[in-house]
């Protein structure tokens, strides 16, 4: 779990816009630059070279809600 | 390819986009041994300087501070306990060894809460801008790739008024001193690295970077021209150390 304090204050450091925390995957997803960062043992690893791109499906499921 | 960029691994060269990579092996090599080297190779002396380092922190209760390359965390553990509850230190480190050891460290020592740990590269920091009372980066800043983005980057999170301290590795103010210095860290040290970590090379590469790393002079002017006011510095053990300070106006 990644600490609430800490969560409202990441942004990503591409796009600078705030973060989606999806618990289930531990990753902090930015819709802005389409980027998806990992949370290791509730470390979040906010580095362009570890972050994962959105899917097609994840972009067009995040729209719909 | 002779018009691709370089920059400084200690005496070498290496592209730019390989340095990140060659210091993150130099610090997965010796993260579990660092706190006792670091002792070791400063006679503990390196406590002296960080303690400074907090006095000129001046950090107050229910202020945020950012611990950058904050490794084993000897200064986000005693900034932790001067923000109290209502404040927060986040040590941020770009390498998990690093960072580990600090989690696995502070831990022991009852630190949690007000203390939060995050994976970032100095030179783009994850934070909004105008987040930080306080940013310090010790023995850090010359394992960065581009210092100028860096120091861009700490100034863009610091709130106005905020304070960036940078305690580095610095130029000795006197040639006798130097010399001295010189025979102990490439001669001594390298072999102690060998012998109480086994790793030569990546206290070989500790002793370049440290005399590749821009003077105090130098460092200063990088400051005022990322924008920083006030700048200043103070030597330390006879300039082998330098504590710089940067206000964001």
């Amino acid at each position: 779990m990644i600490d609430k304090k800490l969560l409202s204050l990441l942004v990503c450091p591409v796009s600078k816009a705030p973060l989606e925390y999806d618990a289930d995957k531990q990753e902090l997803v930015c819709r802005a630059s389409g980027l998806v960062y990992p949370v290791r043992d509730g470390i979040p690893v906010m580095l362009e070279s570890e972050a994962r791109q959105l899917t097609l499906e994840e972009r067009e499921q995040l729209d719909r809600q | 390819m002779s018009d691709r960029k370089t920059t400084d691994f200690g005496y070498e060269q290496v592209a730019v986009e390989e340095k990140a990579g060659r210091v993150a092996d130099v610090f997965h090599s010796v993260a579990a041994r660092y706190d006792v080297m670091n002792d070791l190779m400063s006679g503990g002396v390196h406590r002296l300087w960080k303690r400074f380092t907090i006095e000129l922190a001046g950090v107050r209760a229910g202020q945020k501070v950012l611990d950058i390359a904050g490794g084993t965390g000897d200064l986000s553990y005693a900034f932790a306990r001067r923000v109290g509850d209502d404040g927060l230190v986040v040590l941020a480190d770009i390498n998990e060894s690093m960072l580990n050891v600090g989690r696995d460290r502070l831990t022991d020592r009852g630190v949690a809460g007000n203390l939060q740990y995050a994976q970032a590269d100095a030179q783009y920091l994850p934070f909004p801008d105008n987040t930080f009372d306080c940013i310090t980066i010790a023995f850090g800043l010359r394992n960065v790739t581009d210092k100028d983005l860096a120091l861009a980057s700490m100034l863009r999170v610091l709130k106005p008024g905020g304070r960036l301290l940078v305690l580095e590795f610095s130029k000795p103010n006197n040639p006798l001193l130097e010399k001295a210095y010189d025979a102990y860290s490439f001669k001594l040290l390298p072999f102690m690295g060998k012998v109480v970590a086994n790793d030569a090379d990546s206290y070989r590469y500790l002793a370049e970077s440290i005399r590749m790393h821009p003077d105090q002079e130098t460092l200063k002017a990088m400051m005022d021209n990322a924008g920083f006011v006030n700048t200043e510095y103070h030597n330390m053990t006879g300039g082998v150390v330098a504590l710089h300070k940067g206000i964001k106006p």
